[in-house]
Formats: structure tokens, sequence, C-alpha cells
């Protein structure tokens, strides 16, 4: 196969060799003959005579170089090539279609292969796999993202050697990172020794963490950073080992830069720094000894000896993972638990799952939407086959001359379907080539919907090998269906009939090209009413809005026990900052809340209350400390009771929070109609918790996570939480812009050294928490926009040439006494039938997968009357509109002329 | 020509070509002397064939082609034989012969 290519390019030379042999042998046969005594004719005849046919042997030799197929098929291509370069309108057009396919698809691609399908960059990633537990383990108190795990189960498991290699632990945390200078924000990982190693990732300069590292706590100052916080944030410098690392005001030493390509196990959070899990106390404050505690804060995850299945391991960890559950509960620090929970916590079981890709909680966020958008992606290029498909009918019934004369000269349907294959061939890898080339300019667009961190960190634009191959395979599968038709179409030419039509075609022609207008249509309607349902959900969101005022409105963030602060200090700084803030001429009104809002987190937890009876909340309610401002601030409306004191209620040295503020839909599922005023409760489930708060007011719902959120919330004050660590609401006057300097120079009055993180209008924290289904609204409208201009060039591309078929018939028609308006009515008929066809299918398909995107939607139910009215109005509109100019023509159609010109 | 000659056996062109070869470096012209020399004029070549199955050889790199000198002082392809063809010779006299035995066999079987 190989030489054969390579004789694709060198066929001049081969040529001129070959004449040249043949020559030599022919002279040579001619002088031997004439020394017999032959005549110079007679020797020249007898020698050609001996020799064959010239022009066979060139041939046959020819098949030699080339395989007959491949020679056949370059003769297609080239003469495809020259076609086209005949017809440049529609070599653009098919081109174009194909281009925005296979581009938009690439595009996609990218994200859905960096996002989804991209295994990490170390030693057999496909060993690895996440542990976690069913629901019911989960007793002790976390913190973090999902999956979370305590250290010592980690520990234990890494112990587990029949099924293991090892296992490993490790959490992200922000932590306040200088390198000498300033303090930024940063994300670290913090990682059990055995990271490195069971990942296998080597060090770029230095050395990687080991189990060393993770030995006695807080013995092993130590830190590696990441090659991109290397040549970025430290130039690149040589002498980087040994430096000094300042996290949350703890030196740590760099010992290592890990490897170029090792980007942490987050896909879309890239670490700057590794610290040793022995080191966490200093990383993490407010908490200490979390190596030996069973908080949860950690992703578990094991690398599989070689052999053994997950499933395997799985079971066979049961029994181990049964014991310890025993174990644990019957040691002293275990929380009080109601016997429900217990039955429960006995219950769970270890979970496995194949984590090649590593963990993350971005791919949780886009894995819907990525397929929703792969799958839309998908369609649009299935309609760009139909457009070719059509196209090349459109040109076939154009060529139909050329085609009866090779199938009547000789030509085999097959090769004949093989040219048309070429042909179709040529214009995908064409449009294929140009889309892949525009492909990182779409990932660049597309990567702009996502959140700002992320984009900049972890997602990439570049084309890579596995990216180029996508678009060959889609170019060739699309240049293949799209040769389908027109090669089926010709396979069923009969040739009497082509050669006695004069420039005219069998009407099987535009019976498949019908088929493929309402494949089109139909396609097009799923695209229309997913596209319907985004944006709905988009601005049903945006109308609901999340519940409080955000006009004019800044938030930042501070953490000031990353600074070193204790709760005490901490708290006093920002209540310090508070009353700078408040007495500052930009500054309308203010407050400070201790979890940030329209995030996705939360601090939650189950709380008690104390009623007539004592009662533990069915599910988390979601927690706040505010400042009393804060309902006044963020237009928050207090339905019933009181806000909270403007001072601390508390006698001095007692903890805990003494009142709380709930809201509405706290009462509604909680208290059942009673009134909440007075109520104690306490947050927590076990039988040990104190219910010592009282509810002193109900508020109106509001959004916490994010705009979908409408859960149960209970606030408590601010003041009582003492903590260092606050987001800070402010209501400007002027615009936001011109606050920020202000904002910023008041928080580095108080400690220069406190990096303001976060800081923006809360406008902007709306359209952020809006991200995915931004994308999704944006995205799929831009994808039906295209499709309905394929469909739409589809249907006009089938009525014209029906126009231009029935030419006579219309003349004939008009001759005898129709009017114009049935001229008009016949070509509207056809194009309606197709549409509602094209409806007719599609409403089935929208109704079957209109209930995979439900979780994506909001306030608007997938298969919604309206939507599907609007996208059938608008897709009905369009397409009739592209039938009115050929049936405009239908009616222009002068008897005399039409009848003249057959 | 004269029909006393029996046109050669399918498939054994090559391994001519081959033996041929293997003697001295030859154009092709002086093979298909050569072929009717060796061959005392029984065999018959069709001449038509022989640039195919050249080229084919050289494809399959069993033979190597270079453009040099010929007697006459004209350029001419010659062609040479590789270490493959070398081997690829063996094989083919090998089963050659085998094939011959075996039909030889059931001559004498059938006497």
């Amino acid at each position: 196969m190989i030489p054969q290519l390579t004789n694709c390019f060198r066929r001049r030379k081969l040529e001129g060799d070959l004449d040249r042999e043949l020559r030599y042998h022919l002279d040579r046969r001619v002088s031997d003959l004439e020394r017999l005594g032959l005549t110079m004719e007679d020797a020249r005849r007898q020698a050609s005579l001996e020799l064959g046919g010239m022009t066979q042997i060139q041939e046959e030799v020819r098949d030699v170089w080339l395989t007959r197929w491949l020679r056949d098929f370059a003769y297609d291509i080239r003469f495809s090539a020259r076609s086209f370069l005949r017809t440049p309108s529609f070599t653009i057009t098919a081109v174009v279609s194909m281009m925005l396919g296979i581009g938009v698809t690439t595009a996609i691609y990218s994200l859905v292969d960096q996002v989804l399908l991209h295994a990490l960059p170390v030693r057999e990633p496909g060993r690895l796999v996440l542990v976690d537990a069913t629901q019911g383990e989960q007793v002790a108190d976390g913190f973090g993202g999902w999956n979370l795990m305590s250290y010592p189960i980690c520990h234990d498991l890494d112990a587990q050697k029949q099924f293991f290699e090892g296992v490993f632990c490790r959490a992200l945390t922000d932590v306040n990172l200088s390198t000498g200078g300033d303090y930024h924000p940063a994300t670290a990982e913090i990682v059990s020794g055995n990271y490195f190693n069971l990942l296998g990732v080597q060090p770029a300069l230095g050395r990687v963490l080991t189990q060393q590292d993770d030995g006695a706590a807080n013995a092993n100052p130590v830190a590696v950073i990441s090659y991109d916080f290397w040549k970025t944030r430290l130039g690149g410098a040589a002498d980087v080992l040994g430096r000094k690392l300042i996290v949350n005001m703890h030196p740590l030493v760099v010992v290592g830069v890990a490897a170029l390509t090792f980007r942490g196990i987050d896909v879309g959070e890239v670490p700057s720094v590794w610290i040793p899990a022995s080191m966490s106390d200093q990383v993490i404050p407010g908490y200490s000894d979390l190596r030996d505690s069973p908080t949860r804060w950690m992703q578990v995850l094991g690398r599989l000896n070689e052999g053994v299945t997950l499933k395997q391991a799985q079971v066979g960890l049961q029994p181990w993972f049964k014991a310890m559950l025993q174990r644990n509960m019957n040691e002293a620090g275990f929380p009080k638990i109601t016997p429900e929970e217990m039955q429960e916590y006995l219950h769970s079981s270890l979970l496995l799952t194949a984590a090649p890709q590593g963990h993350s909680s971005l791919r949780r966020i886009l894995v819907q939407p990525l397929w929703v958008l792969f799958a839309a992606t998908m369609v649009l290029l299935g309609l760009a086959c139909l457009n070719v498909s059509g196209l090349f009918l459109a040109r076939g019934s154009a060529r139909d001359r050329e085609i009866g004369t090779r199938l009547a000269l000789g030509a085999s349907r097959g090769r004949l379907g093989r040219q048309f294959l070429a042909d179709s061939l040529l214009i995908a890898l064409t449009g294929g080539f140009l889309g892949a080339a525009l492909a990182p300019l779409a990932v660049r667009a597309l990567i702009a919907f996502l959140p700002k961190n992320t984009a900049e960190n972890a997602l990439h634009a570049g084309v890579d090998t596995r990216l180029l191959l996508f678009a060959f395979g889609v170019s060739v599968t699309a240049g293949v269906l799209s040769g389908l038709a027109p090669a089926w179409q010709s396979g069923r030419r009969s040739l009497v009939s082509s050669l006695q039509q004069r420039g005219g075609t069998a009407f099987g022609g535009v019976r498949l090209r019908k088929v493929i207008v309402t494949a089109q249509i139909a396609l097009t309607l799923t695209l229309v009413v997913g596209a319907t349902l985004f944006v709905r959900t988009l601005d049903a969101l945006m109308t609901k809005g999340p519940g409080f005022v955000t006009s004019s409105m800044v938030s930042f963030t501070l953490a000031a026990s990353r600074n070193g602060y204790s709760n005490t200090d901490g708290s006093r700084l920002i209540r310090r900052i508070d009353e700078a803030i408040r007495n500052s001429p930009i500054t309308q009104v203010s407050a400070v809340a201790g979890v940030p809002l329209l995030t996705g987190g939360s601090w939650n937890n189950p709380i008690t209350i104390q009623g007539d009876m004592r009662i533990t909340t069915d599910r988390a309610v979601n927690l706040n400390a505010v400042t009393p401002g804060f309902f006044r601030t963020m237009g928050i409306r207090i339905l019933a009771g009181r806000n909270f004191d403007e001072r601390v209620a508390r006698p001095s040295g007692e903890m805990g929070f003494r009142s709380a503020i709930v809201n509405e839909s706290f009462v509604k599922r909680f208290l059942d109609g009673r009134n909440p005023l007075g109520l104690r409760i306490g947050v927590g489930s076990g039988p040990d918790v104190k219910t010592d708060i009282e509810i002193v007011g109900v508020m109106s719902d509001f959004s916490y996570r994010g705009l979908r959120d409408e859960s149960e919330q209970a606030f408590v004050p601010f003041l009582e939480a003492g903590s260092g660590d606050a987001t800070f609401y402010v209501r400007v006057r002027g615009t936001p812009e011109s606050a920020f300097q202000t904002l910023r120079a008041i928080v580095h009055n108080a400690d220069p050294t406190l990096p303001v993180m976060d800081l923006r209008t809360l406008d902007e924290q709306v359209s952020r928490s809006l991200n995915t289904e931004h994308m999704l609204a944006t995205l799929s409208g831009g994808f039906s926009l295209m499709a309905l201009v394929l469909s739409v060039v589809g249907l006009y591309g089938v009525m014209s040439f029906v126009v231009t078929r029935r030419t006579r018939e219309i003349g004939i028609r008009l001759a005898l006494g129709a009017d114009r308006w049935s001229a008009i009515w016949m070509v509207l008929r056809d194009a309606l039938l197709m549409i509602l066809a094209g409806i007719g299918i599609g409403l089935p398909v929208i109704w079957f997968l209109g209930r995979l995107i439900v979780s994506q939607l909001y306030d608007v139910k997938p298969f919604d009357l309206t939507v599907i009215t609007i996208a059938t109005l608008v897709l009905g509109t369009a397409g009739l509109s592209a039938a009115v100019v050929p049936a405009h023509r239908a009616s222009g159609v002068n008897p005399t002329e039409s009848l003249r010109a057959e | 020509m004269p029909s006393s000659r029996f046109p050669i056996p399918q498939g054994t062109l090559d391994m001519l070509i081959l033996q041929i070869v293997s003697l001295e470096p030859a154009h092709g012209y002086g093979i298909a002397q050569r072929l009717e020399h060796i061959s005392r004029s029984v065999v018959q070549v069709n001449q038509g064939s022989l640039y195919p199955a050249l080229h084919r050889l050289e494809q399959k790199k069993w033979l190597r082609a270079e453009w040099r000198e010929s007697e006459t002082g004209r350029e001419a392809k010659f062609y040479s034989l590789t270490a493959a063809g070398r081997k690829q010779l063996v094989v083919e006299k090998d089963s050659w012969a085998r094939l011959a035995d075996a039909v030889q066999l059931i001559f004498e079987e059938g006497n």
C-alpha cells in the first residue's frame, strides 16, 4: 500500500522511465532483426508485433504502480476537482455547509474531549478508581466538594494490597500565597505522601513529594510547585529549589517542580502548589489534626493492582468496610445519631468508580450540557450532509447528459457511484479541513462561556492529534453519507430514459430530494424546539432573579484566617472594615455575610427543631451568618418578627448563636403552619444537639447557591459567629467600577497583606451563576439558526427545481385558463406538505429526547405546547417564505414561451 | 511464431526472471533474449507480459533497477537481484522442485 501511494507523487518520472525502457527494447530488437537481414520496415513491424501493443503494456505497468482502484480513485478525484472548479457557486455552497457542520462539531468535541473524555497524563490512568461510599456513611462533619472521605479511610485502604497498588487522597483548597512580595489567592492541592508516586508523575526539577513528607504532623514544611506557576509567577528561575513560599503566613520550602504535562487530577481546577497532608493544619485554618479525624474533606483515589477488576475490588472490600463502620461506631468520638441514621449508616457500602480522568467538579456540572450540545452539533452535521446530498442530486440532474453518455459508453453503475462518492468525499474533506482550521476560534469563543478561572487555567483552544483524527473521521463519514443518496440515485437511473429526455431527468430524483428536505425539517424542528426551551429557561431564571437587589451592588470576599488571624482577631478586623465601608462616601448601605451567595456552594447542616416535640429536618438546611444590615442592603423583606440586634446579644465568653431568621420555605416545609417565632432550633441532627437558638424572624425566599435554588434557609447573626472570613455586600453611589478602588483602599488600609478576592458587581455574579444556561441558550440558538438556514436553502433548491421541471405543465395549465393563484398554490402546497411531514416526524423525536434534558430546564416542560407552537411557526414561516420565490416564478410563467421552448 | 513452442506456464515467469537476473544484472531486452536462449527456444514468452512482471518484482523489492550504459553504449534500465529477491528465488525453486517431483510421482503411479 505504501509504495503504491508514494507512486502517486512520482507519476511523471515513472512514465518517462517506462517510455525510455520500452523504446530501448524496440530499438534493440529492430536493429537485431535488421542484422538478420530484414528491411527496416519489416523489422519495425516484426518487433512491435512481438512486443504487443505499447499502450496495453503501459496500462498494465501502471496497474502495478497503483493498484487498480487507487488509480481509478485518483482519476475520480481529479475529475471531481476539475468539475467543481467549473461550478464555483455550487462548490462554495457545499463546502461552506460542510465547513459549518464539521467545524462546529469539532469545536464542541474539543470541549467534550478535554472535560469529559481525556485521561489524565499519568501512568496507566485506566487503573485509577475513585473511592466513595453510598448514602448513609456521612455522619461526620465535612467540608469541600463532592465524594468526600476522611484521611484515616484513605490510609487504611492503602493497606489493602491484594486489591490496590496503593490508595491516595487529595483535597483542593484556596490559600493566600506569596513568593516574597504581594499575597495572591492561589489553589493548593493537599495530598497524601504517595500521591505523585502512585500517579507516576515525575519532577521537572528537584523532587516530588514522598511518603516521608507526609510523616510527623507539621514537621515537613515542603511544597512542590506546578510547572505553570514556576514559569509565570517565578519567571522559571533556575534556583527555585530551596526558595520559600509563604502559604497562609506559614513558610514552605520548594523542593520540586512537577512535570510540564501534569496539571493535577481535576481538569477544572489546576493547583499552583502541592502540599503534603502532614501540613494541613497550616494550610487549612480553623482545623487541626485533620489526618487523625473522621472529618470528610478529601477525595480518595486508588490504583488497582494489575489484573484486579473494579468489581472484584468493590466486592472484596465490603467486609473490611463493614468492619470499619462497626469499629468507628464503638469509638469514643462517634457522633450521637438517631436509630434510623444508625440503620442507614450500617447499611452503607463502599462504592468504586473508574476514574481515568481524575475527579472534577467542572465535569459534574458540564457533563450533561456538553453532551446535549454535542448531540445538537451532530444533528447540525446531519443537516449539512443532507444539504450537500440535495445539492448533489440537483447537480446530478444537471449532469444527466454526461452521465447518460458515460453509461452508454459502457461505464458500470458501480463505477459511476464511485465517482459520486469521490465528489462528496472531496467536498467533505475540503469542508472538514476548513472547519478544523476554524475550530480553535470557535473553541476560544466556547471557553468564554465557562467560568473565567477555569478557562484560563484548564482548557486550551489548540488543535491536537486527537482532534484532527476526529475531524478527519467525521469528514470521511459525512462524505460517505452525503454521497449515498446521489450514488443510489445514479444506480436507479435508466439509460434509455436519460437519453430520451432532453435535459430532463427521471422524477425519482425529485422524490428523493423531497425526502431529504423533509428529514431536514424534522431535524431542524428538534434543534429549534431545543433552543427555544433553553432560551425560555434562561429567560425564566433572569426574570425571576435571585430575589434580592443586584443593581449598584458590589461584593468581595476576605479570608483573614488564611493570613494567620485568630477568630477573635479576624472578626475584629472584619468589623473594622465594615465600619470603614459604611462610613465611606461611596456607600449607600452595606452588609457582611459569612458565606458568599450564588457561587454554587453553601454552609449546610440538618437542623433540630424544638417545638411541642423535637424533630430533625429531613434534609440539610442552608445556613449563613449575616450582619443586621444584610436584609436592608439586599432588599430582602422580613415578613414576621424582627431583625438581628445591632450588638452581640450573648454575654462575653459564651459561644454560639442566640437568634436565627428562617425563610418562608423553611416554615412551609418543616413547621407545618405553626408560628415559627419563639421556636428554638439547634444546628445538627444528633440527640446531643442543644436547641438554644431562638427563631426571631421570617424572611422572604431568595437564591443562595444559585438561581435555581429554592432551599430552606436559616440565617444567624454574623457578629455572633466570630469569624474572620466574610463576604461584603455594598450598595454603592455612582458606578460600581469607581467604587472598586475605594474598597480596595479601605481593605489595604486595614491590612496591606490581605488579598481582596472576587471583587465584582452582583450583576456579574448573577450572570456567572448562569454560565451554563447562557452557554446552552446561545449555542443551541446559534445552531438552530444555522439549521434553519440550511433547511431553507434545501427547500428553496427543491422548489425552484420543481418549478423549472414543471414549467411546461404550468404553461399548459395557464394556457387552458387556470389562474395564476392556482400555480402559486401548486408550489406552496408541495412545500407545505414537506414542512408538515417534517414536523410530523420531528414531534415524536422531540417528545422522546425532551425527557433527557429535563434537569437543564427551569419553569418549562420539555414538551411545552407554547414552545412547540412557537418553534413550528418559526419553521413554517421560514419554510414557506423559501417557497414563495419559486411559487412567484411559477405564476409568472409565460404560456407561449414555455411551450415554444419544448 | 512457430507453434512448436509452448507458452510459459502461469506464474513461472517471475521465477525465471529472478533466475536470469541472479546470474548477472540485465536490462529488459537482455532478459527477453536470455529467456529465449536459455529455454532453447522452447518456451514462448509473451514479451508484452515481461515488463509488467519486471515492475511488479521491482515494487516487491526483489529487484533493484538502475540506469546505466549498455553494451551498445546507450543508457538502459538494468535490473539486479536484491537480498530479498535471492531468498525468494530459493523459495520458488524449492517449491517448483517439489511440484515437479509430485507430478512425476503421480505419473509413475499411473504406469
